[in-house]
């Protein structure tokens, strides 16, 4: 249990109590391990993690086991999701010929966005996401995709040929060429990952403050309105996060489709 | 075709277009953004090792203010010009649709 929590639970911190505001912190996002192996520890967001991983797996594999021509019941909700994922992330970016990577891109769509809404699920509560090191692997994979793929459809001195500018002039083509190179191998990762990390680690620690303050400021006081004031923010809060955790799942793999693309074909 | 097949395919080409467009922005605009850190990084980190092999400290805040420059100049270039936004789109988003 994290240490704001725990204050939280002994259910003695209000104020004009003497008891200073209990304010989540990096201790938030620290859990202790459900159990060790080792040096190995299991810790929650590691299981949030896989519960996430076997729930997008369960919901295809129900859907489509044995799929009808004419859908019935789960089917019927994958093939939304399905399409979904096609028609406003694939094709936009990829057309038709890109369908071969609609499993990959399925897949990173619901991963993500299940693991972004565990924050308001009660008792796990908490966007695994947050943890930044959960998204470098998803970043990493794409990141290799996307290289493998421009090196193997455009050459590996095509590829990094098509990164530069050539339509400027030459001698600000030479003071290009630096920031082009870094922002392709360093940058566009970089910001692809921790996009996803500090929406999901800012959102959860708004829920947090807020939750956190409507029982600090509950008391038989005029502290009390501010705890109701605290409490709508709360659900405010909660509402955005339903919005936010869909947004960067859908940013991610957009960004995802558009970076295949691009290998596929030169943007220049 | 019904009256209502008849409107369903032109509300579905643009939804489609919609999408393309989504698409294409969220790509320009976070292409904008990497040049914007990318000019800083990497001019930044240039005037970062001269300035350290010179001994002259200022030269890591000269070099991220030239960085930004010439990310902005070349957004200008690139994405600012008239008509920019009608430009052709790449091959692969018009692709083989």
């Amino acid at each position: 249990m994290t240490g704001d929590v725990g204050v939280l639970a002994s259910g003695g911190c209000h104020i004009f109590s003497g008891c200073g505001y209990p304010a989540p912190s990096l201790d938030s996002f620290m859990f202790r391990p459900l159990f060790s192996v080792g040096s190995f520890h299991f810790t929650k967001p590691m299981l949030i993690a896989v519960i996430c991983g076997l729930l997008v797996i369960a919901f295809f594999w129900a859907a489509f086991h044995k799929p009808q021509l004419i859908p019935r019941g789960v089917q019927n909700i994958g093939e939304v999701g399905i399409l979904l994922v096609r028609d406003q992330i694939l094709r936009p970016s990829l057309g038709k010929r890109g369908d071969s990577y609609l499993p990959f891109l399925v897949s990173l769509f619901f991963y993500i966005w299940l693991m972004n809404l565990m924050e308001l699920i009660p008792v796990l509560q908490f966007p695994t996401m947050s943890r930044i090191g959960f998204v470098w692997p998803l970043v990493f994979i794409v990141y290799f995709l996307y290289l493998y793929l421009g090196f193997k459809h455009q050459g590996f001195p095509g590829y990094i040929k098509n990164m530069i500018p050539w339509d400027v002039p030459k001698p600000i083509l030479i003071i290009l060429i630096p920031i082009e190179l870094l922002r392709f191998f360093v940058v566009q990762p970089f910001t692809l990952g921790v996009r996803l990390f500090a929406n999901m680690f800012a959102g959860h620690l708004l829920l947090l403050i807020f939750i956190l303050a409507s029982w600090y400021l509950a008391s038989v006081s005029v502290g009390l309105l501010f705890a109701a004031g605290s409490f709508a923010m709360t659900f405010f809060v909660f509402g955005l996060e339903l919005l936010i955790d869909l947004l960067q799942a859908f940013i991610f793999t957009t960004l995802t489709a558009v970076y295949i693309a691009s290998s596929l074909e030169s943007a220049h | 075709m019904s009256s209502v097949g008849k409107q369903a395919v032109p509300q579905v080409d643009r939804r489609a277009a919609a999408a393309q467009g989504r698409a294409r922005g969220m790509d320009v605009g976070w292409t904008v953004f990497g040049y914007l850190i990318a000019g800083m990084l990497a001019y930044g980190g240039i005037g970062w090792l001269v300035g350290r092999a010179v001994h002259v400290a200022l030269l890591f805040p000269i070099g991220m203010l030239v960085g930004l420059a010439i990310s902005i100049g070349f957004i200008i270039y690139r994405y600012g010009r008239q008509g920019a936004a009608e430009q052709p789109p790449r091959k692969e988003m018009t692709g083989d649709r």
